[in-house]
């Protein structure tokens, strides 16, 4: 593996620092089905998923996160439309807790769930 | 050549290696919330990937230190000195220690069965009754 050291990146019009483009990168994301039997349909940075419970489920990554204080991002889709938020106990550097739930707030599954991490690394 | 940072092996892992969907799943019990119905661990295609080929992976035991550092403190896992390749077998024990509580893989003295490891067809996709799967004793 080879590295590049450089402070800026141009297209010959614009120019941006590498840090931007480092800190601004999403460091995980994992998208998986919630309906039937889980699996994990494409992902980065991740090593497991828990199936938790109803609607429930844990992200766990590969490289964990510096702390717990990073942004998550998360959508998902099915026959319903529903919201995806950590439940219960908060995120921890190295997993994302996830719950999925109707326009009523109720446990609801859904067949595509994404959950977009960005921050800093460990 | 240094190995570099472990979100690094990952990336040009994933860009090189095709997934490999595990035939294996871990169903397990939490002793501390025994009401809590079983849970399911699910191995993911490109972690897979990256213990079948080696040279990406960390140490398990990093993990288990680093799961002792506080918040913001440097983490051993992300430089360690990747290992060799894995068999599945041993790629789902990693994922065993890596992301299920010591206290249901290791210190558990009670005489239920609280773990597992399943072949995927044993799992229900029926999950009506999701919370409440328990392990057959």
């Amino acid at each position: 593996m080879s590295t590049l050291n450089v402070s800026n990146i141009t297209d010959g019009t614009t120019t941006v620092g590498t840090s931007y483009v480092v800190n601004g990168s999403a460091k995980h994301f994992c998208n998986w089905n919630g309906t039937g039997t889980p699996a994990i349909l494409e992902s980065l940075n991740t090593a497991s998923l828990t199936d938790v419970g109803a609607a429930e489920v844990t992200v766990n990554l590969s490289s964990a996160m510096s702390s717990a204080n990073y942004g998550v991002t998360g959508l998902s889709s099915g026959s319903d439309r529903n919201i995806t938020y950590s439940r219960g106990s908060a995120n921890t550097a190295s997993a994302i807790k996830t719950y999925t739930t109707n326009l009523s707030s109720a446990a609801d599954e859904a067949a595509s769930n994404t959950v977009v991490a960005h921050g800093d690394l460990a | 050549m240094t190995h570099g940072h472990l979100w690094d092996r990952l990336a040009e892992a994933k860009s090189r290696l095709a997934p490999v969907q595990s035939k294996y799943r871990v169903l397990f019990e939490d002793p501390a919330t025994p009401d809590e119905p079983a849970k399911v661990l699910v191995p993911d295609p490109n972690f897979m990937a990256a213990a079948l080929a080696g040279n990406v992976l960390p140490p398990i035991d990093t993990y288990q230190r680093d799961r002792l550092v506080p918040d913001g403190q440097p983490k051993e896992h992300p430089y360690a000195e990747p290992i060799g390749a894995m068999s599945e077998e041993e790629a789902i024990e990693y994922l065993v220690q890596k992301d299920i509580d010591p206290a249901v893989w290791r210190d558990y003295q009670g005489n239920r069965t609280i773990m597992k490891i399943v072949p995927v067809e044993m799992i229900p996709a029926d999950r009506s009754f999701r919370n409440a799967w328990r392990i057959v004793q």
